[in-house]
Protein backbone atom coordinates (compact mmCIF):
# COMPACT_ATOMS: atom_id res chain seq x y z
CA UNK A 1 0.00 0.00 0.00
CA UNK A 2 0.78 3.46 -0.59
CA UNK A 3 1.62 5.91 2.17
CA UNK A 4 -1.70 8.19 2.55
CA UNK A 5 -2.02 11.85 3.86
CA UNK A 6 -4.25 14.57 4.91
CA UNK A 7 -3.41 17.66 2.95
CA UNK A 8 -6.68 19.64 3.20
CA UNK A 9 -9.62 20.20 5.72
CA UNK A 10 -12.93 22.11 6.62
CA UNK A 11 -15.62 22.30 8.63
CA UNK A 12 -18.65 24.58 8.20
CA UNK A 13 -19.83 26.10 11.59
CA UNK A 14 -21.91 23.24 13.72
CA UNK A 15 -25.42 24.26 15.27
CA UNK A 16 -28.47 25.06 13.20
CA UNK A 17 -28.24 25.95 9.35
CA UNK A 18 -31.02 26.57 6.86
CA UNK A 19 -29.44 24.93 3.93
CA UNK A 20 -29.65 21.45 3.06
CA UNK A 21 -26.79 19.07 3.48
CA UNK A 22 -25.66 19.20 0.32
CA UNK A 23 -25.03 22.63 0.66
CA UNK A 24 -23.09 22.14 4.01
CA UNK A 25 -20.66 19.42 2.57
CA UNK A 26 -20.37 22.13 -0.19
CA UNK A 27 -18.90 24.56 1.93
CA UNK A 28 -17.08 22.31 3.93
CA UNK A 29 -15.63 20.72 0.67
CA UNK A 30 -14.85 24.10 -0.95
CA UNK A 31 -12.51 25.27 2.52
CA UNK A 32 -10.95 22.03 2.13
CA UNK A 33 -9.79 22.53 -1.23
CA UNK A 34 -8.33 25.60 -0.56
CA UNK A 35 -6.84 24.55 2.54
CA UNK A 36 -5.17 21.76 0.36
CA UNK A 37 -4.05 24.09 -2.69
CA UNK A 38 -5.71 22.25 -5.41
CA UNK A 39 -8.86 22.85 -8.05
CA UNK A 40 -12.18 21.18 -7.65
CA UNK A 41 -11.26 19.60 -11.09
CA UNK A 42 -8.02 17.66 -9.02
CA UNK A 43 -10.81 15.52 -7.01
CA UNK A 44 -10.61 12.01 -8.48
CA UNK A 45 -13.83 10.60 -6.17
CA UNK A 46 -15.90 11.50 -3.41
CA UNK A 47 -16.43 9.33 -0.65
CA UNK A 48 -19.56 10.54 1.06
CA UNK A 49 -21.40 10.38 4.43
CA UNK A 50 -24.77 11.12 5.22
CA UNK A 51 -27.10 9.46 7.82
CA UNK A 52 -30.90 10.24 7.57
CA UNK A 53 -31.03 12.46 4.54
CA UNK A 54 -33.91 9.90 3.45
CA UNK A 55 -36.21 10.79 6.39
CA UNK A 56 -35.10 14.92 6.90
CA UNK A 57 -34.73 15.81 3.26
CA UNK A 58 -36.21 13.04 1.39
CA UNK A 59 -33.34 13.05 -0.56
CA UNK A 60 -31.25 9.38 -1.42
CA UNK A 61 -28.76 9.26 -3.86
CA UNK A 62 -26.96 12.17 -1.62
CA UNK A 63 -23.50 11.03 -2.68
CA UNK A 64 -24.08 12.23 -6.81
CA UNK A 65 -26.10 15.09 -5.36
CA UNK A 66 -23.09 16.73 -2.98
CA UNK A 67 -20.67 16.20 -6.35
CA UNK A 68 -23.16 18.13 -8.12
CA UNK A 69 -23.71 20.67 -5.97
CA UNK A 70 -19.75 21.03 -5.16
CA UNK A 71 -19.75 20.89 -9.16
CA UNK A 72 -17.79 17.97 -9.86
CA UNK A 73 -20.64 15.75 -10.86
CA UNK A 74 -18.68 13.57 -13.01
CA UNK A 75 -16.57 11.59 -10.17
CA UNK A 76 -17.42 8.20 -8.77
CA UNK A 77 -19.50 8.87 -5.80
CA UNK A 78 -20.65 6.42 -3.16
CA UNK A 79 -22.83 7.20 -0.46
CA UNK A 80 -21.48 5.56 3.01
CA UNK A 81 -24.02 4.66 5.78
CA UNK A 82 -22.78 3.35 8.89
CA UNK A 83 -24.92 5.40 11.38
CA UNK A 84 -22.53 8.23 12.94
CA UNK A 85 -19.86 7.01 11.87
CA UNK A 86 -19.94 7.35 7.96
CA UNK A 87 -18.09 9.24 7.17
CA UNK A 88 -14.89 7.93 9.02
CA UNK A 89 -15.90 4.90 7.22
CA UNK A 90 -16.03 6.44 3.84
CA UNK A 91 -12.64 7.74 4.97
CA UNK A 92 -11.25 4.17 5.15
CA UNK A 93 -12.26 3.38 2.42
CA UNK A 94 -10.62 6.45 0.72
CA UNK A 95 -7.62 5.83 2.05
CA UNK A 96 -7.84 1.94 0.92
CA UNK A 97 -8.54 3.45 -2.81
CA UNK A 98 -5.74 6.12 -2.68
CA UNK A 99 -3.30 3.44 -0.78
CA UNK A 100 -3.93 0.92 -3.61
CA UNK A 101 -3.04 3.20 -6.49
CA UNK A 102 -6.74 3.53 -8.01
CA UNK A 103 -6.52 7.24 -7.26
CA UNK A 104 -4.24 10.18 -5.85
CA UNK A 105 -6.25 12.69 -4.82
CA UNK A 106 -9.83 11.69 -3.00
CA UNK A 107 -12.37 13.91 -1.19
CA UNK A 108 -13.67 12.77 2.04
CA UNK A 109 -16.52 14.03 3.95
CA UNK A 110 -20.16 13.85 5.09
CA UNK A 111 -23.04 16.48 6.07
CA UNK A 112 -26.38 16.08 7.94
CA UNK A 113 -29.04 18.20 8.59
CA UNK A 114 -31.59 17.54 11.37
CA UNK A 115 -33.11 20.54 12.91
CA UNK A 116 -35.32 21.06 10.20
CA UNK A 117 -37.51 18.10 12.03
CA UNK A 118 -38.66 18.02 15.58
CA UNK A 119 -36.89 16.28 18.47
CA UNK A 120 -39.79 13.59 18.42
CA UNK A 121 -39.26 12.93 14.92
CA UNK A 122 -34.72 12.97 14.91
CA UNK A 123 -35.31 10.82 18.08
CA UNK A 124 -37.22 8.35 16.01
CA UNK A 125 -35.11 8.25 12.62
CA UNK A 126 -31.67 7.77 15.07
CA UNK A 127 -33.33 5.23 16.13
CA UNK A 128 -33.68 3.47 12.77
CA UNK A 129 -29.77 2.48 13.53
CA UNK A 130 -31.18 -0.13 15.84
CA UNK A 131 -33.03 -3.86 14.65
CA UNK A 132 -36.29 -2.66 13.39
CA UNK A 133 -38.21 -5.73 14.63
CA UNK A 134 -36.33 -6.59 17.94
CA UNK A 135 -35.38 -3.23 19.22
CA UNK A 136 -37.25 -0.05 17.48
CA UNK A 137 -40.79 -2.08 18.73
CA UNK A 138 -40.21 -1.51 21.95
CA UNK A 139 -39.03 1.76 22.15
CA UNK A 140 -35.53 2.09 22.13
CA UNK A 141 -33.76 5.28 21.90
CA UNK A 142 -30.14 6.37 20.90
CA UNK A 143 -29.78 7.80 24.37
CA UNK A 144 -31.49 4.67 26.02
CA UNK A 145 -28.89 2.50 24.20
CA UNK A 146 -26.39 4.27 26.33
CA UNK A 147 -28.11 4.57 29.42
CA UNK A 148 -27.80 0.75 29.54
CA UNK A 149 -23.91 0.93 28.67
CA UNK A 150 -24.25 3.19 31.52
CA UNK A 151 -26.21 1.38 34.46
CA UNK A 152 -24.17 -1.58 32.88
CA UNK A 153 -20.72 0.01 33.96
CA UNK A 154 -22.15 1.73 36.86
CA UNK A 155 -22.63 -1.97 38.16
CA UNK A 156 -19.55 -3.32 37.23
CA UNK A 157 -17.00 -0.36 37.94
CA UNK A 158 -18.69 1.79 40.17
CA UNK A 159 -18.72 4.43 37.96
CA UNK A 160 -20.74 7.55 38.96
CA UNK A 161 -23.15 10.27 37.53
CA UNK A 162 -20.68 12.69 38.78
CA UNK A 163 -18.44 11.57 36.51
CA UNK A 164 -20.19 11.44 33.75
CA UNK A 165 -20.88 14.42 34.66
CA UNK A 166 -17.32 15.61 34.53
CA UNK A 167 -17.05 14.45 31.18
CA UNK A 168 -19.76 16.91 30.40
CA UNK A 169 -18.10 19.73 31.91
CA UNK A 170 -14.77 19.03 30.69
CA UNK A 171 -15.67 18.93 26.53
CA UNK A 172 -18.37 21.79 27.61
CA UNK A 173 -15.10 24.13 28.65
CA UNK A 174 -12.91 22.79 25.48
CA UNK A 175 -16.06 23.95 23.44
CA UNK A 176 -15.33 27.51 24.47
CA UNK A 177 -12.12 27.42 22.60
CA UNK A 178 -13.73 26.52 19.34
CA UNK A 179 -15.55 28.70 17.15
CA UNK A 180 -17.22 26.14 14.87
CA UNK A 181 -18.81 24.56 17.92
CA UNK A 182 -22.50 24.52 18.59
CA UNK A 183 -22.67 25.08 22.30
CA UNK A 184 -19.42 27.70 23.61
CA UNK A 185 -20.50 28.17 26.99
CA UNK A 186 -19.28 26.38 30.12
CA UNK A 187 -21.26 24.23 31.96
CA UNK A 188 -21.36 23.35 35.82
CA UNK A 189 -21.46 19.56 37.05
CA UNK A 190 -24.66 21.13 38.96
CA UNK A 191 -26.35 21.95 35.92
CA UNK A 192 -25.52 18.35 34.33
CA UNK A 193 -26.88 16.51 37.21
CA UNK A 194 -30.01 18.84 37.69
CA UNK A 195 -31.02 19.28 34.33
CA UNK A 196 -34.22 17.08 32.74
CA UNK A 197 -34.29 13.07 32.38
CA UNK A 198 -33.67 11.52 29.02
CA UNK A 199 -33.19 7.89 29.60
CA UNK A 200 -32.05 6.94 33.22
CA UNK A 201 -29.12 7.46 34.30
CA UNK A 202 -28.69 9.90 31.72
CA UNK A 203 -30.01 13.55 31.74
CA UNK A 204 -30.00 16.35 28.50
CA UNK A 205 -26.39 17.32 29.75
CA UNK A 206 -25.52 13.75 29.66
CA UNK A 207 -26.42 14.08 25.40
CA UNK A 208 -24.67 15.43 22.55
CA UNK A 209 -27.38 18.17 20.46
CA UNK A 210 -29.08 17.20 17.26
CA UNK A 211 -26.78 19.52 14.89
CA UNK A 212 -26.89 20.58 11.15
CA UNK A 213 -23.44 21.01 9.50
CA UNK A 214 -20.57 19.13 7.33
CA UNK A 215 -16.97 18.59 7.04
CA UNK A 216 -14.67 17.64 4.53
CA UNK A 217 -11.13 16.54 4.38
CA UNK A 218 -8.87 15.68 1.13
CA UNK A 219 -6.65 12.88 0.96
CA UNK A 220 -3.78 12.27 -1.38
CA UNK A 221 -0.55 10.12 -2.04
CA UNK A 222 2.91 10.13 -1.19
CA UNK A 223 4.13 12.13 -4.60
CA UNK A 224 1.32 14.29 -4.29
CA UNK A 225 1.10 14.75 -0.22
CA UNK A 226 5.05 15.77 -0.58
CA UNK A 227 4.27 18.92 -2.56
CA UNK A 228 1.63 20.27 -0.14
CA UNK A 229 2.26 22.82 2.22
CA UNK A 230 1.46 20.28 5.24
CA UNK A 231 0.55 17.15 4.79
CA UNK A 232 -0.43 14.98 8.20
CA UNK A 233 0.04 11.12 7.24
CA UNK A 234 -2.39 8.49 7.97
CA UNK A 235 -1.00 6.03 10.06
CA UNK A 236 -3.11 3.06 10.25
CA UNK A 237 -7.35 3.33 9.73
CA UNK A 238 -9.25 0.48 10.56
CA UNK A 239 -12.91 -0.78 11.12
CA UNK A 240 -14.89 -3.44 14.03
CA UNK A 241 -18.18 -4.71 13.97
CA UNK A 242 -20.18 -6.50 16.42
CA UNK A 243 -23.51 -7.74 17.30
CA UNK A 244 -26.35 -5.43 15.40
CA UNK A 245 -28.72 -6.58 18.94
CA UNK A 246 -27.65 -5.65 22.41
CA UNK A 247 -28.90 -8.49 23.99
CA UNK A 248 -26.72 -10.25 22.03
CA UNK A 249 -23.74 -8.98 23.80
CA UNK A 250 -22.20 -10.42 26.33
CA UNK A 251 -20.93 -7.82 28.68
CA UNK A 252 -22.77 -4.36 28.22
CA UNK A 253 -19.92 -2.42 30.12
CA UNK A 254 -17.71 -2.36 27.43
CA UNK A 255 -17.67 -1.82 23.46
CA UNK A 256 -15.17 -4.57 22.28
CA UNK A 257 -15.58 -2.66 18.55
CA UNK A 258 -13.68 -0.14 19.78
CA UNK A 259 -11.21 -2.54 20.89
CA UNK A 260 -10.93 -4.51 18.03
CA UNK A 261 -10.76 -1.27 16.01
CA UNK A 262 -7.85 0.18 18.15
CA UNK A 263 -6.14 -3.12 18.07
CA UNK A 264 -6.24 -3.15 14.54
CA UNK A 265 -5.44 0.96 13.89
CA UNK A 266 -2.46 0.82 16.62
CA UNK A 267 -0.85 -2.64 14.77
CA UNK A 268 -1.15 -0.88 11.19
CA UNK A 269 0.48 2.36 12.42
CA UNK A 270 3.33 0.17 14.73
CA UNK A 271 2.29 2.26 17.92
CA UNK A 272 0.56 2.28 21.25
CA UNK A 273 -1.98 3.77 23.34
CA UNK A 274 1.00 5.70 25.18
CA UNK A 275 2.15 7.07 21.82
CA UNK A 276 -0.61 9.29 21.64
CA UNK A 277 -0.82 12.45 22.13
CA UNK A 278 -4.16 14.13 20.85
CA UNK A 279 -7.38 12.10 20.93
CA UNK A 280 -10.78 12.91 19.09
CA UNK A 281 -13.83 10.01 20.48
CA UNK A 282 -16.78 9.72 20.06
CA UNK A 283 -18.57 11.24 23.07
CA UNK A 284 -22.60 10.79 21.69
CA UNK A 285 -22.82 10.61 25.44
CA UNK A 286 -21.10 11.23 28.47
CA UNK A 287 -20.38 7.68 29.49
CA UNK A 288 -19.77 6.54 25.48
CA UNK A 289 -16.52 8.98 25.83
CA UNK A 290 -15.62 6.92 29.96
CA UNK A 291 -15.85 3.74 27.85
CA UNK A 292 -14.24 4.72 24.50
CA UNK A 293 -10.91 5.85 26.67
CA UNK A 294 -10.85 2.38 28.43
CA UNK A 295 -11.25 0.86 24.77
CA UNK A 296 -8.78 2.47 23.50
CA UNK A 297 -6.06 1.26 26.09
CA UNK A 298 -5.88 5.02 27.36
CA UNK A 299 -7.29 3.79 30.84
CA UNK A 300 -7.45 0.47 32.54
CA UNK A 301 -11.43 -0.90 31.96
CA UNK A 302 -13.27 0.79 34.96
CA UNK A 303 -10.80 3.53 35.14
CA UNK A 304 -12.40 5.93 32.66
CA UNK A 305 -14.81 8.10 35.22
CA UNK A 306 -11.82 8.62 38.12
CA UNK A 307 -9.60 9.70 34.74
CA UNK A 308 -12.49 12.17 33.81
CA UNK A 309 -13.37 13.55 37.30
CA UNK A 310 -9.21 13.75 37.80
CA UNK A 311 -8.84 16.14 34.84
CA UNK A 312 -6.74 13.73 33.27
CA UNK A 313 -8.19 13.87 29.42
CA UNK A 314 -8.78 17.68 29.71
CA UNK A 315 -6.28 20.37 27.63
CA UNK A 316 -3.41 20.38 30.18
CA UNK A 317 -3.66 16.72 31.28
CA UNK A 318 -2.00 13.37 30.72
CA UNK A 319 -3.84 12.83 27.58
CA UNK A 320 -6.26 15.87 26.02
CA UNK A 321 -9.40 13.94 24.73
CA UNK A 322 -12.02 15.87 22.15
CA UNK A 323 -10.18 19.33 22.44
CA UNK A 324 -13.03 20.37 20.14
CA UNK A 325 -15.30 20.33 22.29
CA UNK A 326 -16.09 16.49 21.18
CA UNK A 327 -19.81 15.59 20.09
CA UNK A 328 -21.20 17.38 22.88
CA UNK A 329 -20.52 20.96 22.84
CA UNK A 330 -18.56 20.65 18.78
CA UNK A 331 -22.30 19.40 17.86
CA UNK A 332 -23.08 16.10 16.10
CA UNK A 333 -24.29 16.15 12.63
CA UNK A 334 -23.59 12.33 12.51
CA UNK A 335 -22.89 12.07 9.06
CA UNK A 336 -20.03 14.59 9.14
CA UNK A 337 -18.61 13.54 12.45
CA UNK A 338 -16.05 11.18 11.38
CA UNK A 339 -14.40 13.75 8.90
CA UNK A 340 -15.13 16.60 11.53
CA UNK A 341 -12.60 14.55 13.92
CA UNK A 342 -10.35 13.93 11.35
CA UNK A 343 -9.75 17.79 10.40
CA UNK A 344 -9.94 18.48 14.32
CA UNK A 345 -6.76 16.07 15.07
CA UNK A 346 -4.88 17.28 11.52
CA UNK A 347 -5.47 20.86 12.77
CA UNK A 348 -3.71 19.34 15.91
CA UNK A 349 -0.83 17.94 14.29
CA UNK A 350 -0.16 21.30 12.70
CA UNK A 351 0.13 23.34 15.44
CA UNK A 352 -3.22 25.53 14.38
CA UNK A 353 -5.34 24.98 16.98
CA UNK A 354 -4.72 27.82 18.45
CA UNK A 355 -6.57 28.11 21.48
CA UNK A 356 -7.17 24.67 22.26
CA UNK A 357 -4.04 23.49 20.97
CA UNK A 358 -2.49 20.36 22.52
CA UNK A 359 1.59 21.31 23.01
CA UNK A 360 3.97 19.66 20.79
CA UNK A 361 0.79 16.67 20.05
CA UNK A 362 2.84 14.78 17.37
CA UNK A 363 0.31 11.57 16.92
CA UNK A 364 -3.45 12.04 16.86
CA UNK A 365 -5.97 9.38 17.21
CA UNK A 366 -9.64 9.48 16.29
CA UNK A 367 -12.53 6.93 17.35
CA UNK A 368 -15.75 7.48 15.53
CA UNK A 369 -19.22 4.89 17.13
CA UNK A 370 -21.70 3.88 14.59
CA UNK A 371 -25.23 3.95 16.69
CA UNK A 372 -26.05 0.89 18.89
CA UNK A 373 -22.35 0.20 19.36
CA UNK A 374 -22.57 -2.15 16.12
CA UNK A 375 -19.72 0.05 13.95
CA UNK A 376 -16.47 1.33 15.55
CA UNK A 377 -14.02 3.23 13.21
CA UNK A 378 -10.42 4.06 14.38
CA UNK A 379 -7.18 6.29 12.67
CA UNK A 380 -4.31 6.88 13.63
CA UNK A 381 -2.45 9.92 12.17
CA UNK A 382 1.32 11.60 12.14
CA UNK A 383 3.31 14.34 11.04
CA UNK A 384 6.15 14.71 9.25
CA UNK B 1 -32.35 -26.01 2.21
CA UNK B 2 -31.56 -22.85 3.77
CA UNK B 3 -34.44 -21.49 5.23
CA UNK B 4 -33.85 -20.78 9.17
CA UNK B 5 -35.28 -23.32 11.61
CA UNK B 6 -36.97 -20.82 13.64
CA UNK B 7 -38.09 -17.50 11.34
CA UNK B 8 -38.86 -14.58 13.11
CA UNK B 9 -41.88 -14.70 12.59
CA UNK B 10 -42.41 -17.97 14.08
CA UNK B 11 -40.62 -16.65 17.09
CA UNK B 12 -43.48 -13.83 17.73
CA UNK B 13 -46.12 -16.53 16.95
CA UNK B 14 -44.80 -18.71 19.33
CA UNK B 15 -43.69 -15.50 21.63
CA UNK B 16 -47.74 -14.87 21.35
CA UNK B 17 -48.51 -17.82 23.07
CA UNK B 18 -46.25 -16.99 26.04
CA UNK B 19 -43.27 -18.99 24.66
CA UNK B 20 -39.49 -17.55 24.34
CA UNK B 21 -38.10 -20.05 21.40
CA UNK B 22 -34.45 -20.52 20.94
CA UNK B 23 -32.28 -22.66 18.93
CA UNK B 24 -29.12 -24.83 20.23
CA UNK B 25 -26.27 -26.03 17.85
CA UNK B 26 -26.55 -29.81 17.28
CA UNK B 27 -22.57 -29.85 16.72
CA UNK B 28 -21.28 -27.38 19.67
CA UNK B 29 -24.37 -27.17 21.82
CA UNK B 30 -24.54 -23.24 22.39
CA UNK B 31 -28.04 -21.56 22.43
CA UNK B 32 -29.14 -18.20 20.30
CA UNK B 33 -31.48 -16.12 20.55
CA UNK B 34 -32.99 -14.31 18.32
CA UNK B 35 -32.13 -17.76 16.16
CA UNK B 36 -29.80 -17.30 13.79
CA UNK B 37 -28.80 -18.66 10.05
CA UNK B 38 -24.91 -19.77 11.42
CA UNK B 39 -23.43 -21.29 14.90
CA UNK B 40 -21.64 -17.80 15.97
CA UNK B 41 -19.14 -20.76 17.95
CA UNK B 42 -18.45 -23.55 15.69
CA UNK B 43 -19.96 -21.78 12.07
CA UNK B 44 -22.46 -25.36 11.35
CA UNK B 45 -25.81 -25.07 10.91
CA UNK B 46 -27.02 -27.73 12.72
CA UNK B 47 -30.06 -25.74 14.84
CA UNK B 48 -32.43 -27.78 16.82
CA UNK B 49 -35.64 -25.56 18.16
CA UNK B 50 -35.74 -25.29 22.08
CA UNK B 51 -38.43 -23.53 24.62
CA UNK B 52 -36.59 -20.96 27.30
CA UNK B 53 -38.23 -20.98 30.84
CA UNK B 54 -38.49 -17.17 30.24
CA UNK B 55 -37.06 -16.28 33.71
CA UNK B 56 -34.17 -14.83 33.68
CA UNK B 57 -32.38 -11.39 35.98
CA UNK B 58 -31.84 -7.76 34.57
CA UNK B 59 -28.34 -7.77 33.79
CA UNK B 60 -29.01 -3.48 32.89
CA UNK B 61 -32.14 -0.94 32.49
CA UNK B 62 -33.25 2.65 31.63
CA UNK B 63 -36.36 4.26 32.24
CA UNK B 64 -37.01 5.86 28.64
CA UNK B 65 -38.32 9.39 29.30
CA UNK B 66 -38.16 11.04 25.69
CA UNK B 67 -39.30 8.81 23.23
CA UNK B 68 -39.18 8.17 19.92
CA UNK B 69 -42.42 9.31 17.64
CA UNK B 70 -44.11 6.21 17.80
CA UNK B 71 -44.02 5.90 21.59
CA UNK B 72 -44.15 9.37 22.62
CA UNK B 73 -47.63 8.47 24.79
CA UNK B 74 -45.99 5.85 26.57
CA UNK B 75 -43.50 7.50 28.43
CA UNK B 76 -41.97 7.05 31.44
CA UNK B 77 -41.31 3.31 30.88
CA UNK B 78 -38.58 0.98 31.27
CA UNK B 79 -36.40 -0.84 28.92
CA UNK B 80 -34.33 -4.03 30.16
CA UNK B 81 -31.53 -5.90 29.11
CA UNK B 82 -32.32 -9.25 30.78
CA UNK B 83 -30.13 -12.64 31.63
CA UNK B 84 -32.30 -15.57 31.06
CA UNK B 85 -31.36 -18.52 32.90
CA UNK B 86 -30.27 -20.52 30.12
CA UNK B 87 -27.25 -18.16 29.87
CA UNK B 88 -28.42 -15.97 26.51
CA UNK B 89 -29.99 -12.48 27.11
CA UNK B 90 -32.50 -10.20 25.32
CA UNK B 91 -33.76 -6.60 25.65
CA UNK B 92 -37.51 -6.02 26.39
CA UNK B 93 -39.84 -3.92 27.81
CA UNK B 94 -40.57 -4.19 31.53
CA UNK B 95 -44.02 -3.60 33.07
CA UNK B 96 -45.56 -4.18 35.97
CA UNK B 97 -42.83 -3.39 38.57
CA UNK B 98 -42.99 0.16 39.63
CA UNK B 99 -39.89 1.99 38.09
CA UNK B 100 -38.16 3.19 41.18
CA UNK B 101 -38.05 -0.77 42.62
CA UNK B 102 -36.02 -1.31 38.98
CA UNK B 103 -32.37 -2.86 40.35
CA UNK B 104 -29.89 -4.59 38.36
CA UNK B 105 -30.20 -8.90 39.30
CA UNK B 106 -33.88 -8.09 39.95
CA UNK B 107 -35.84 -11.49 39.04
CA UNK B 108 -38.08 -11.45 36.10
CA UNK B 109 -40.37 -13.98 34.19
CA UNK B 110 -41.01 -13.22 29.58
CA UNK B 111 -44.43 -12.17 28.32
CA UNK B 112 -45.32 -11.03 25.51
CA UNK B 113 -46.55 -7.64 24.86
CA UNK B 114 -47.97 -5.53 22.10
CA UNK B 115 -47.24 -1.95 20.87
CA UNK B 116 -48.63 -0.22 17.57
CA UNK B 117 -49.84 -3.39 16.91
CA UNK B 118 -46.29 -5.70 17.06
CA UNK B 119 -46.21 -8.43 19.30
CA UNK B 120 -42.41 -7.42 21.47
CA UNK B 121 -40.49 -8.94 24.29
CA UNK B 122 -41.64 -8.13 27.43
CA UNK B 123 -41.05 -9.26 31.13
CA UNK B 124 -43.22 -8.56 34.20
CA UNK B 125 -42.43 -9.18 37.73
CA UNK B 126 -41.73 -13.27 38.51
ZN1 LIG C 1 -22.14 -24.57 17.13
Amino acid sequence: MRRVAVIGVGVTKFGRHERTSAELFAEAAADALADAGLPASAVQALYYGNVVGGETEKQLHTGPQAASVLGIPTVPTTRFETACASSHAAFRHAVMEVGAGVSDVVLVGGAERVLNVTTEESTEYFAYASDARWEQTLGLTFPGVFALVARAHMTRYGTTEEQMAAVAVKNHKHGTLNPKAQFQKEITLEQVLGSARVADPLKLYDCCPFTDGGAAVVIAAEEVARKARRPIWVLGSAAASDWMLLGDKRDLSRIPATERAAAAAYRQAGLGPHDVDVVELHDCFTIAEIVATEGLGLFEPGTGGVAAEKGWTSLGGKIPVNPSGGLKAKGHPIGATGAAQIAEVVTQLRADAGARQVDGARIGLTHTLGGNTATVLVSLFGRD
Amino acid sequence: MTEPVVTQQKFFEQARQGQLTAVRCGRCGALAIPPKQFCPECSQRAWEPTSLSGRGTIASYTVIRVAPRGHAGEVPYAIAAVQLEEGVSMLGRVVDIPLETLAVGLPVRFRPLTYNGQTTVGFGPR
